[in-house]
């Protein structure tokens, strides 16, 4: 009984591997494939949103600075992207870190309305842009990404499956980061910052210093995300990259799906994407905005039930099937 | 040049004093609630929507209609502080709860997204052609200077019965100390609700003065959604007279801006200088540090 948590675990892990054997048909691929996407960049959002308690809607800027970086370098050097994307995540972290270091002495919706107005004033700026200096980048026009061959190193494919285990390769370094993180001394801290901010800082925790951190890291993550997207899709422009509607829609599905836990987001991207891509898939052309408005109920009725989220709610009816005896707070870990 | 700086800073007066309305009703959520409500751009997309189809299916002059709009807006916004927010509001014990944040987020979907399922996608016009006055060498668009009066004519009316009122200074009350206020009598629970009713229907009047000129879509909304949370914070989150002034400054901004840059970069500044806000002084113009 005791090991059931794990393997639970192992299984859909299994699973997730095993999807492009079962799943043979393009669209449903691209689904799977989109629920991965959302539930890397949810769960890169969840080490601020989540751990570090900062709500940012704001996240699409980083997304925006991965794809473009990677792409512009892809285009113009040829530049492989597994190497874009380490430029790319550096020049993401090191807008974030110039942004968070003012915008963290902002709280609660003070920080989410700065957010949101960094990332439009970024996505204003793109839109409106031709070209830096001799380097043309499009403007509202957008990035086009020339299919060159298939080949791994260039992170282009011609098969969708290999883009599923590329994403479901990056989502699991990921996860292995963010366990890492949170079971170190750094993911306590952040914990108690997160949770009571003055008393963290009575005890002689730097807040600044850990929020930071993790900001860093998920703005890595985040232009990975990105640079993915522009790599997968081959084309690329600043509304649909760096937008309030991707940067709301990833903090949701991490809200929706759990923001305190490690896999939340996964929780949550599986929830929701096929919901929206089958609302979509379904009602699309007759009853447009059918899914945001499912989308937006949910929420409400989420929020109303559980506001931890879908994954704090299935703990706790794990817990009631559990427990007889001890109290919750031991099986169920935040 | 100076004639055109002119009308430009008439018209960034008139079209800020309805971002100035607009905020008005925002900033009087956040001031009795600390709820942010992300959901303020679709209750103006609802103003509109009910001006528009009076005006456009039953010949209802929209300024007539504003009573009307006014009361819809004002059930919209109480039942859902009622039913839902207030719900929430006794579970959270933070001061500035995000939980009723993320709700607003819900709401706020959920409602431009009804609009787009009843009413489609397309942006309508009620009327193609705005009425003009000639004054001097001004060019003063009718329904503009309407928006103007009437904006400022109902923030003064508003501030009088928030003053003068016993409800009106049961939301001061609430606004400025809660739990004293409790103390003292009054069911908060109910001037919450009472306020969200309020806000809406503030902001659904901006979106009536809106309609004679302006294009009525289902998402609407959002264009003015971040634009009204800048004018909040510049002003000072809670203040009214902070709220109407910031809106007249953003419309300043707008219009005398477009006429040395182009309209887009202007948009960029104005995020800028709303960053600047909140890092210098986040309780804006007017705004007094609440604790």
């Amino acid at each position: 009984m005791k090991y059931i948590l794990p393997l639970v675990g192992v299984a859909a892990g299994a699973a997730l591997v095993a999807v492009p054997y079962v799943i043979t048909n393009d669209y449903y691929l691209n689904v799977a494939i989109l629920i991965l996407w959302y539930a890397f960049l949810s769960t890169a959002w969840n080490l601020v949103g989540g751990y570090a308690g900062q709500l940012s809607l704001g996240h699409g800027s980083l997304t925006l600075i991965g794809a473009y970086v990677s792409s512009l370098l892809f285009v113009r050097f040829g530049l492989s992207p597994w190497i874009g994307m380490l430029i790319a995540g550096l020049c993401a972290m090191a807008f974030a870190l110039l942004i968070g270091i003012p915008t963290f002495r902002l709280r609660g919706p003070y920080y989410a309305l700065a957010t949101v107005a960094v990332a439009e004033a970024l996505v204003n700026t793109v839109l409106n842009t031709e070209k830096i200096g001799p380097w043309p980048i499009g403007g509202a026009r957008g990035v086009l990404i020339p299919l060159k061959k298939a080949s791994f190193w260039l992170l282009q494919f011609s098969e969708k499956w290999e883009y599923y285990y590329t994403m479901l390769g990056l989502l699991a370094v990921l996860l292995v980061v963010v366990w890492l993180i949170v079971h170190s001394h750094i993911g306590r801290y952040l914990m108690a910052v997160r949770d009571d901010h003055e008393a963290a800082q009575a005890v002689g925790i730097n807040a600044a210093r850990y929020k930071l951190l993790a900001l860093a890291l998920s703005a890595f993550f985040s232009a990975l995300g990105g640079v993915f997207f522009a790599q997968y899709y081959l084309y690329i422009e600043p509304g649909r990259i760096g937008g309030l509607d991707l940067s709301t829609e990833v903090a949701l599905i991490a809200i929706l799906g759990g923001r305190g836990w490690i896999l939340g987001p996964l929780v949550g991207a599986i929830v929701l994407v096929p919901l929206g891509e089958l609302t979509r898939a379904i009602f699309g052309s007759s009853y447009i905005g059918l899914h945001l408005f499912i989308y937006g109920v949910i929420l409400i009725a989420v929020i109303m039930v559980e506001p931890r989220g879908v994954f704090a709610l299935a703990a706790k009816l794990v817990n009631r099937f559990r427990q007889q005896g001890k109290t919750g707070r031991e099986a169920v870990d935040p | 040049m100076v004639k055109t700086l002119i009308q430009a800073t008439a018209d960034g007066v008139m079209m800020g004093s309805i971002y100035g309305l607009v905020a008005v009703g925002l900033t009087i959520i956040f001031g009795i609630m600390r709820v942010i409500n992300f959901a303020q751009g679709s209750l103006l997309m609802v103003g509109m929507f009910t001006t528009y189809w009076l005006w456009v299916g039953l010949g209802i002059n929209p300024y007539l209609s504003i009573p009307v709009v006014v009361a819809v807006a004002f059930a919209i916004g109480y039942l859902l502080q009622r039913y839902l927010l207030n719900h929430l509001l006794r579970s959270e014990t933070d001061r500035e709860p995000l939980s009723a944040l993320i709700l607003t987020m819900g709401l706020w979907l959920a409602l431009d997204n009804l609009s787009l399922l009843l009413f489609g996608p397309q942006y309508r016009m009620a009327q193609t052609s705005e009425p003009r006055l000639m004054l001097g060498f001004l060019t003063v668009s009718l329904p503009r200077l309407m928006a103007f009066v009437l904006s400022v004519g109902g923030v003064s009316l508003l501030t009088l019965f928030l003053n003068r009122s016993r409800v009106g200074t049961q939301m001061r009350a609430v606004g400025q100390d809660r739990r004293t206020s409790v103390l003292m009598g009054v069911n908060s629970y109910h001037i919450y609700a009472v306020a969200f009713g309020i806000g809406a229907s503030i902001t659904a009047i901006g979106g009536a003065l809106l309609v004679p000129f302006h294009y009525v879509y289902p998402t609407v909304g959002v264009l003015y959604s971040v634009r009204t949370f800048v004018v909040v914070v510049l002003g000072g989150l809670g203040s009214i007279p902070g709220a109407l002034l910031g809106g007249i400054l953003i419309g300043l901004m707008d219009s005398i801006g477009a006429q040395f840059i182009k309209a887009s970069w202007v948009t960029v500044i104005i995020y800028l200088v709303f960053l600047l806000v909140l890092f210098v002084k986040p309780s804006g113009l007017m705004g007094v540090e609440k604790e």
